[in-house]
């Protein structure tokens, strides 16, 4: 029963909770116990099964009516007067958007506006034509298509993109599945990415953003092809996040969820 | 004593009015739950409870030694906490009021 704490930990870990934080759970939840002077498994039980319980507990919607707002996190971006041009064309221009942790904006437009150019700006793939870009080193992207290997399963993208991001294959496997379990998915061992729907694939992209735990989460519409649960469960997810103290900015189409994100950028009104 | 599942809906309520009286720890507010007949929370209900509270900014934790044995963390009250304590006590009352109506006999069809 010694190991006790040491376990709990481990499964907060694989769990996806951040190092930093599963250690604070683990010594807290320890302290919790000798309160009431038991062992940490008679008080809550086996270990793995109360760090499921914490996360999923503490993952729960805010008890408030309506909703607490959270003291907003450190500048996770921060672009200004950002401007792209192809040629003589200008896409957009004067583009100021600051996210920190804790927030959620969406970039908001009609097709061909430049939605996902700026998403790649944002993300440092697309060099822009005017303005400065600042962000946070761990930055994840959910592209709208592709970013998957079609001959790949989803497992094996998991150990892929994982050991890119320093996880061992095991670890990236164990996160990579329980992150998928989250957006109601579980995958087939055989399945290739090519023999995905779209909505799968979509999924796995999803996962794949998240898998390094990053700081900054930018989602090219990553639920296009999503049943209505899952277009559900992304919001949800979406909230989960910025609640963790993540900053997260969503390019849409759909005006009706905006009415809980923090800034609306819309680039067709421009 | 409570059955588990009403409890669960009100936890929240309990603390934060136990909170707005004094900040406590959670083997304290665990031992005023059972005194006030209301319910007897285990562990792995009560600090799941606690430490959401504390992420939502409604409780303010602080560290405070003990005469025997380890530390033990406090929380307070803030002003969200209050706000929201407000909030459902509205609630609860409706809740409670309504859940009475149905079950006294008396105040049936007559009026």
């Amino acid at each position: 029963m010694t190991d006790w704490p040491a376990a709990f930990e481990a499964e907060l870990l694989r769990l996806g909770v951040q190092p930093g934080r599963a250690r604070r759970l683990a010594d807290e939840t320890t302290q919790q116990a000798a309160e009431t002077a038991g062992a940490p498994g008679e008080v809550f039980g086996p270990a793995h099964l109360y760090a499921r319980h914490l996360v999923a507990e503490l993952s729960a919607p805010a008890a408030a009516p309506g909703r607490t707002r959270f003291e907003a996190g450190p500048v996770m971006l921060s672009l200004a007067g950002v401007g792209k041009r192809y040629r003589r064309q200008t896409v957009f221009s004067g583009v100021d958007l600051t996210v920190r942790g804790g927030e959620v904006a969406a970039i908001v437009g009609a097709n061909g506006c430049g939605k996902s150019t700026l998403l790649r700006i944002c993300a440092g793939l697309t060099r822009p034509s005017a303005g400065t870009v600042k962000r946070t080193p761990r930055v994840g992207l959910v592209p709208q298509d592709g970013g998957t290997a079609g001959w790949l399963t989803a497992e094996e993208h998991f150990t892929l993109f994982g050991s890119a991001a320093g996880l061992v294959s095991g670890r990236a496997r164990s996160t990579g599945v329980h992150l998928a379990t989250r957006l109601a998915w579980r995958p087939a061992r055989q399945q290739r990415a090519q023999q995905m729907s779209g909505g799968t694939r979509q999924k796995l992209n999803l996962v794949l953003g998240e898998l390094h735990a990053p700081d900054l989460l930018l989602l090219d519409e990553p639920y296009q092809g999503f049943d209505q649960g899952t277009y559900v469960d992304f919001w949800q997810q979406v909230f989960a996040w910025r609640d963790a103290g993540r900053a997260i900015v969503v390019v849409t189409h759909l005006l009706h969820d905006l009415q809980n994100v923090d800034h609306v950028l819309d680039l067709g009104e421009r | 004593m409570t059955p588990r599942p009403w409890l669960h809906g009100f936890l929240d309520l309990c603390l934060l009015a136990m909170l707005r009286e004094r900040a406590d720890y959670g083997y304290g507010l665990s031992q005023r739950l059972a005194a006030a007949g209301v319910a007897d929370v285990p562990g792995g209900t009560l600090y799941p409870a606690l430490l959401r509270l504390e992420e939502q900014s409604l409780a303010t934790p602080s560290w405070a030694p003990s005469e025997a044995g380890p530390r033990r963390k406090y929380y307070a009250i803030t002003g969200a906490g209050l706000d929201v304590l407000g909030g459902q006590a509205d609630d609860w009352r409706r809740f409670r009021d309504g859940v009475d109506s149905l079950l006294s006999p008396s105040a049936v069809r007559h009026d």
